[in-house]
Formats: C-alpha cells, sequence, structure tokens
C-alpha cells in the first residue's frame, strides 16, 4: 500500500521524501527551506501546536496578513493518504489551515506511513464525519494530489498555475 | 463567398485532443470496470432525481445549521437578481469566479456589468477567453482554440509590454495577475460539482486551484448551483469523484477535491437554481439528461465537435448534451439549429459517465421540435409524406427508377444529375438506382422451391432495406448465396422501408406506419438477417419500441447482423469451404455507427473479413468515426458530410489497403461515391460481397 501511494504520488507530480522519524522532520524543513531560499512561510496551526513543531517553528507565521499574498512555503501536515491515486487528505478546522495547501509555491507535507488508506472508497465515513462536526464553524476537506495543474494553453500540462507547483510529501 | 464552416487550423487541435484524450483515458480507467462505475453513477443520480426536493429540503437544512444562507431561484433572471442583491448588501464592487457553467447559463456576467460590479473569472482558460471578449471553445479547456503565441500577444496588449511565447511563463504572468485580482475582490462565486443532502456540503473538483482561492480569499462565498446536483450521501459524492477526473480528462484524480460546509468568513450564499430542470426531471424520457456531471467525454469524441468547435456547436452549453440542456433551459426554438448538427452516431454514449442516451435524446428533441416549432418542408414531404405511407414509398422508388435512363448509369454511378443535386454530388459521385429491385432479382435467381446444394438447415429470412432494394440488390444477391450455400433455405423480407428515416426525422408516426406496414407483411420464418445496420436498429430496438406487438417483439428476437449470423453460427464450416483464400489482398474496415455503438457487430465483421481474404485487417485511423453520411444528415450538412468523408478517405488511403469492407449500405453510399469523385483505386465493399465471391470465385463482373 506505501509502494502504491509513493508511486500514485509521484506519477502526480508529487516529490516524496522518506524521513526516519516524526523529530527528524524540523531539521529537514530548516535545512530545506534554507537551501531552497524560501523566506516567507506560513504553517498550518493545528501542526504547529504539536511538538516537535510547537517549539522549533515557533516564530512561524500561521495566518496570511494583509499584503502577504505571495508565500514562498507553507508547512502542513495531512491526515490521511489514499493510495490509489496518491491523494493527501486533510480535514481543515480553518481556513488558515486551508490556504497553506494551496497559495505557497512550495507545499511541504508531512504524512505517516500508518495513516495511508487503500482506496476512495475507504474515506467516505472519514468526510462524512468531519463535515458533520457542528464544534468549528466551518468544516471542510481538502483532497490534494499533486501539484496545481492546468492545460488550458495548448493542452500541454504546466504546473502552478495558482496553487503550489511543488508539492514535497516527507513520509514517516 | 460563404466563409467555410470548418476552420482547419482549429480542426487540427480538436482531432489532436480527441486522440491523446482517449489514449490517456483508458489509462486511467485501466484495471476499473467502466462499465460498473458509470452504473453506479447513473443509479445514483436516478435515485437523486426520484426524490430531488427531499434531498434537496435536506441540503437547506445542513447547510443553514452550518450558517449557510441557502435560496431558490426559478430561473436565471432571479438567481442573477439574487447575487447582484448580495453583493450590495456586502458592497461587492469586484467578484472573482471559479468555473461556472451555470454562471454562463444565467449570463451572470454581462447581467452584473450592467449594474455596476466586475466579474472576473480566474480559471485560466476562462480567464483569457474573458480578457479576448470571445466565447469558451470547450466545457473543460474553454481556450483550446488559442495558441501560445496567441495568448502571449493577448498578455502583451494587457500589461502593456512585451512577452514571450512561453507556456511556463505565461502561466506564471497569469498566477500573478489573478491572484492579485482574487485579493482585491470583496466575494468569491463558485459552482458546485455535487451538493451532499446528509451534511450540507459542496464539492469542488478542479486542477488549478482557484477554486480553492475563490471560496476561501473574499469574505464572502457564493455558490450557484443547479438543483440536480444534488446526492444523498458523501459517499455519493465520492462515486463522483472516482469517475469524473478519469473519464473527463484522463487523470487519476483531479489535483484538488474540496469539501465546504458553511460560510468561512463573512457569509456563505448557495443559490439553488431550477431554470426548468424540475420539469426535465418531471419528464420521463428527458429527465436522464439531467444524470450529466459536465465531464465532456462525450464532446471530446463527437466527430462534428471537433470539426465546428465549441463557438458553433453551441448555444451557450455543447454539443449533443447541450442541445438537450439548451432546450429546456433556453427554450426549444434555440436547440433546433444545434439538433441538426448531430449525426445520431451514438458515439458518445460508449463514453458518457452517466449513461445517457444523448443520440436517442436528439431525435426524441427532433421528434418535439417538428410538432412544436414547425416541420422542415422538405423532410415532412419526404418523411410524413412519403416514406410514412408504402404505397407512395414504392411509387417514389419506382420514379426514380423511372429516371435512371435521363441521368445516365456509368460503373453503377449517375453521370447526369438536375443542377439543384450537384451540391450533394460534388464531393462524392452519387449511384444511379438499380434496373431492378433486389427483391425481383431474387425472384429470378433463387426461384422458390429453393434446391440446396447440401442438406436444407432450415429458413433464414433476409432483410435488405431500401438502399439494397433499390441501389445496391448485388449485396442482397449476395447474402443470399452465401446462405444457401451454406445449406438454408432462403427466404425475402418485403421490399419496404423499416421505417427509420422518418423516425430520425423526428416522424414518430410515419416511422410507426412504415414499420406497421412491413411487420404485416412479413413472414417471420428463423433468424431475420439484416444487411444494414441502420434497419437492424429499427427492426430490433426502435420499431418494437413504437409498436409494442407481439410480432414486433419477435421480430427483434430474431434479427441478427449477417456478419454475427456468419461468425456465430458457420464459421467453421465457412473456413472447410475456403481451401485457398485469394492471395494479395488487403483490407482495412470501416465501422458503420450503428453497426459498432449499437449493435456490437465490430468483432465478427472484422473476423468473417479476415476469414474471406487470408489475411489481417490493415486498420485506418479512428476506423470508427462516422463517414459522414448519416442518412438525411448528409442532406441537412453537406459541408460536414464533405468534411467527414474526406478524413474517412485520407485514413483508408494512409493504409494502403486496396479494399475497404464496412456492412452498412449507407456508408458504402457515402464511401464508394467518394473514392470515385477522388479518384483513389479503391474499392468499397460490403463484407456479404467479399465473403460471396471468396465462396463463389469467378471473374469480377466489371
Amino acid at each position: 500500500m506505501l509502494d502504491r501511494f509513493i508511486d500514485k504520488a509521484k506519477s502526480a507530480g508529487a516529490e516524496v521524501v522518506k524521513l526516519a522519524a516524526l523529530e527528524d522532520a524540523p531539521a529537514f524543513l530548516t535545512d530545506f527551506l534554507k537551501k531552497n531560499d524560501l523566506k516567507t512561510v506560513i504553517i498550518s496551526p493545528d501542526l504547529k501546536a504539536r511538538p516537535p513543531f510547537d517549539r522549533e517553528f515557533a516564530v512561524t507565521g500561521t495566518a496570511l496578513g494583509g499584503e502577504s499574498i505571495w508565500v514562498d512555503a507553507g508547512i502542513v501536515a495531512a491526515d490521511h493518504g489514499v493510495a490509489e491515486t496518491g491523494t493527501l487528505v486533510h480535514f481543515d478546522r480553518s481556513d488558515e489551515e486551508k490556504n497553506v495547501w494551496t497559495l505557497p509555491e512550495v507545499c511541504l507535507c508531512l504524512l505517516e506511513a500508518r495513516n495511508i488508506v487503500g482506496g476512495l472508497d475507504d474515506l467516505p465515513p472519514k468526510i462524512a464525519a468531519h463535515l458533520g462536526r457542528t464544534d468549528i464553524p466551518s468544516p471542510q476537506v481538502s483532497m490534494v494530489t499533486g501539484p496545481s495543474r492546468t492545460a488550458d494553453i495548448e493542452c500541454q500540462l504546466t504546473i502552478g498555475v495558482h496553487g503550489p507547483s511543488r508539492l514535497i510529501i516527507l513520509l514517516t | 463567398m460563404k466563409k467555410p464552416i470548418v476552420d482547419p487550423a482549429l480542426k487540427k487541435v480538436l482531432q489532436d485532443f480527441s486522440r491523446s484524450f482517449r489514449t490517456k483515458r483508458l489509462a486511467a480507467l485501466a484495471g476499473y470496470d467502466f462499465e460498473m462505475l458509470r452504473t453506479r453513477l447513473a443509479a445514483i443520480k436516478d435515485d437523486a432525481l426520484d426524490r430531488n426536493e427531499e434531498l434537496l429540503a435536506r441540503f437547506e437544512e445542513n447547510a443553514r445549521a452550518h450558517g449557510s444562507v441557502v435560496l431558490r431561484a426559478r430561473d436565471g433572471a432571479e438567481a442573477n437578481a439574487a447575487i447582484l442583491e448580495i453583493c450590495r448588501r456586502h458592497g461587492v464592487r469586484k467578484l472573482v469566479k471559479s468555473k461556472s457553467m451555470v454562471s454562463e447559463e444565467t449570463g451572470l456576467n454581462d447581467f452584473l456589468a450592467e449594474h455596476g460590479v466586475e466579474a472576473r473569472e480566474t480559471d485560466l482558460g476562462e480567464w483569457i477567453v474573458q480578457i479576448a471578449a470571445e466565447r469558451p471553445t470547450h466545457m473543460v479547456l474553454p481556450a483550446i482554440h488559442l495558441t501560445r503565441g496567441d495568448v502571449a500577444a493577448l498578455f502583451a496588449r494587457k500589461l502593456g509590454r512585451d512577452v514571450p511565447e512561453d507556456i511556463p511563463g505565461l502561466v506564471r504572468i497569469a498566477r500573478g495577475e489573478m491572484r492579485k485580482e482574487i485579493f482585491a475582490a470583496e466575494a468569491g462565486l463558485s459552482g458546485a460539482n455535487a451538493l451532499i443532502a446528509e451534511n450540507g456540503a459542496i464539492v469542488l473538483v478542479t486542477n488549478e486551484g482557484n477554486g480553492r482561492l475563490v471560496t476561501a480569499i473574499p469574505p464572502v462565498h457564493i455558490v450557484l448551483a443547479t438543483i440536480e446536483k444534488v446526492v444523498p450521501a458523501t459517499a455519493d459524492a465520492l462515486a463522483l469523484v472516482k469517475l469524473l477526473p478519469r473519464n473527463a480528462t484522463g487523470q487519476t484524480i483531479t489535483s484538488y477535491v474540496s469539501f465546504i460546509a458553511g460560510p468561512h468568513a463573512a457569509a456563505q450564499y448557495i443559490i439553488l437554481l431550477d431554470n426548468h430542470r424540475s420539469e426535465m426531471a418531471a419528464d420521463p424520457e428527458f429527465r436522464a439528461a439531467l444524470r450529466c456531471v459536465k465531464c465532456s467525454a462525450c464532446l471530446n469524441v463527437c466527430p462534428v465537435y471537433q470539426l465546428l468547435g465549441g463557438e458553433k456547436y453551441s448555444h451557450v452549453y455543447m454539443g449533443g448534451i447541450g442541445t438537450l440542456f439548451t432546450a429546456w433551459v433556453h427554450g426549444l426554438d434555440k436547440s433546433k439549429a444545434m439538433a441538426k448538427l448531430c449525426l445520431r452516431c451514438h458515439r458518445c454514449e460508449a463514453y458518457c459517465a452517466a449513461k445517457i442516451p444523448i443520440a436517442d435524446l436528439i431525435t426524441a428533441l427532433a421528434e418535439r421540435l417538428n410538432s412544436e416549432t414547425g416541420r422542415t418542408l422538405w423532410k415532412r414531404f419526404a418523411f410524413d409524406g412519403v416514406m410514412g405511407w408504402p404505397r407512395l414509398q414504392q411509387g417514389a422508388f419506382k420514379a426514380v427508377r423511372t429516371a435512371r435512363k435521363a441521368v445516365g448509369v456509368k460503373d453503377g454511378f449517375a453521370r447526369r444529375l438536375p443542377a439543384w443535386m450537384k451540391k450533394y454530388d460534388r464531393f462524392r459521385a452519387l449511384p444511379s438506382p438499380a434496373a431492378v429491385p433486389f427483391t425481383k432479382q431474387f425472384m429470378k435467381e433463387f426461384p422458390p422451391p429453393v434446391a440446396s446444394a447440401r442438406e436444407a438447415k432450415g429458413p433464414v429470412t433476409i432483410y435488405g432495406g431500401c438502399l439494397i432494394e433499390h441501389f445496391y440488390p448485388e449485396i442482397g444477391l449476395a447474402a443470399a448465396r452465401v446462405l444457401t450455400k451454406l445449406g438454408y433455405t432462403v427466404k425475402l423480407a418485403p421490399g419496404l422501408c423499416c421505417g427509420f428515416p422518418p423516425s430520425n426525422g423526428g416522424f414518430r408516426k410515419a416511422s410507426g406506419r412504415a414499420f406497421a406496414a412491413l411487420l404485416r407483411k412479413m413472414e417471420i420464418e428463423g433468424p431475420v438477417v439484416t444487411l444494414c445496420p441502420t434497419c437492424a436498429t429499427m427492426l430490433s430496438k426502435r420499431g418494437p419500441e413504437i409498436d409494442g406487438s407481439e410480432k414486433a417483439k419477435a421480430l427483434a428476437q430474431a434479427v441478427i447482423p449477417f456478419g454475427r449470423f456468419i461468425v456465430e453460427n458457420e464459421l467453421a464450416a465457412v473456413r472447410g469451404m475456403l481451401k485457398s483464400p485469394p492471395a494479395g489482398l488487403t483490407a482495412t474496415y470501416h465501422d458503420s455507427c450503428h453497426h459498432k455503438n449499437l449493435l456490437a457487430g465490430e468483432r465478427a465483421s472484422r473476423a468473417l473479413v479476415e476469414l474471406a481474404l487470408g489475411a489481417g485487417i490493415a486498420e485506418m485511423d479512428e476506423a470508427d468515426a462516422c463517414c459522414g453520411f448519416a442518412g438525411s444528415y448528409t442532406v441537412d450538412n453537406p459541408e460536414i458530410s464533405a468534411e467527414l468523408l474526406a478524413d474517412k478517405l485520407a485514413a483508408i488511403e494512409k493504409t494502403g489497403a486496396g479494399i475497404v469492407a464496412m456492412d452498412c449500405p449507407g456508408c458504402l453510399l457515402q464511401i464508394r461515391g467518394g473514392c470515385r469523385s477522388r479518384g483513389l483505386a479503391v474499392r468499397a465493399a460490403h463484407t456479404a460481397e467479399l465473403l460471396d465471391e471468396v465462396l463463389h470465385p469467378r471473374p469480377r463482373l466489371s
């Protein structure tokens, strides 16, 4: 199932990096951001609240300022992966969370291998449970597969039209 | 001079796209049971239509619980007014949109502009088309008609600076411009691919990600959705997500699928638009069209769409399915010109994600157009008048036969046609009528009782149909010889019209009369072997639907196309008779639309041709693309008919085969005549003729 997920995610244009443990993520991310000269970075609020990100990324913003419509990188964690399609699934609890998937140039997403499900048919109860929540104002679900893409000019596949041009999955 | 209807550059783009689409789609569906997936989706949509109002009420209740405001709009004007009212309430001067076909249906952009609200598209293709002040050419790829050069020139004009003709660079520029517009807008408008009743969520399936920005960045989110989008449960929406991208673009899934329940910021308004859809849902025939999930696969494989593009083949909605929607949401009169463009080739139906019988519904629409907006004069004369009455029908064919001398005959083609027929003869030599009809020639060659060479196997009945009866009796005789040689007692059905042409023209009553007259005179003895797939469709499907009698049902059961009859019953016998197949002949095979798309006869016929020639088929490109004859279509649309024929002939020529085999005398008329006009040294032959020739070797008559 893991291999299928990796295969499908890559064929949708995502990059996959395997990390030994979740604790390795902050170091990898810091290094990656530096190497690629990614300066404006946002992190999903739910991830920022979790260790070890609550220490390592304490100063990183979670929301967009009025002028900051250009974001270099966003860091998120997926709730599930779908092997059938290479899809990342996230149960958004707020707009900030949702936008981290779409606004940046580069989207970096953590995914725990144990959260990968076989196919789309495994999702309905999970998605329905989230959409039925009344404790948050606007439950949303994001299913993201590869970078943002278009074929609107001469049917040529081109990435990064509205959302990220790179989607990097950090598997733990 | 009149501008040609086909733009060669656009045609090339659309035909290339169609080919790559089909390849990618097949790859995306590999390992999936398309039939099962679409049957499931169709069932979901049917069930949702059955209890549309109940589901809408549940959706409303659940969406309201999340804080959404749900409004109902009876028609486009009400929807537009509601959106303007929302804009005024929230001080919206600029509204950004993700792709919404429905807003094109209601003419929202122009309406808002008139009232001081600027609506900006954010789907890249729509954005480009909007800057160019043009109309979309394709549902999924609106700017498919523009080249990178066109787009670069457009951007240069908009930005007032040089723009290189490089696609990633152009996309980059568009990203920046659109991002600024999205952040500057006070409201975002989206459509919905589905509305989930059980939790009040909307589902958006997108690739670019604009749908996510438009619904999350501006403080006000407006959803404009039509009532048939509601499904009961989350699982139903996922069934759609599973099939839609694979069928629409050959992707396993789109980059983004978003479920949104409730407003994210200031407010969310959901407008549920009816615009005659509840009337459509109440119509037992046309309600099937409401299953449409707007994947556009039908457009991508439509031979006519590939020639014309979406601007010419549309009112707002495009192609065959668009014609059906147009008739209901914009009015019957608006659909009239579009309805005439459908070949009724049924190719789209094999691709439809929701199993919509598009071509049959266009026929049903033709009936309504006839009864409600007036009939085309020549069709009224030909179908309602002549073809619908067996006596007049026979008289007319007799008159045509009498004209044989006047027009002159050479090699079976008419030599001197009257001036008004020139536009039909120019691209395709027309056949001369046969001197003696098939049924009469048959009586002479096979006088009863038939003395079979072998022990009789029982009777089979041959039904030739009009073209064989009056133009190509040699095909009927060939089939009779083959069946006799195989030991059957061959009987003949009367030489009357099956009733298909009037039916296709929307003259159901005349069609029923013709079919009933044939049925009355017909003795159903053994299998009824047909030599024309269109007649076969009439006898086995459409006729019994109109007639409903026991005899009609018996006929439907007895009908079998010639190729399938031989392959299913006599393959070994034929093989035994063919000691040494003729050497050095190569054939290509043309799939006649009804033969492949309605009777699934394509494999049997290929097997038969291969058996007869002792060689494999040299397959042509687009073997199953319509040759452009399509009965009265060639009279209605001679330009399109000629263009489709030219493509067909080019494909045939490219194979280098000396023979093009087929199973439909209509296609034969078109392709044989085309070869003649073009001076192509390729013989067009019916499979029955080929089989007869190898079973009864003799010098071919010139």
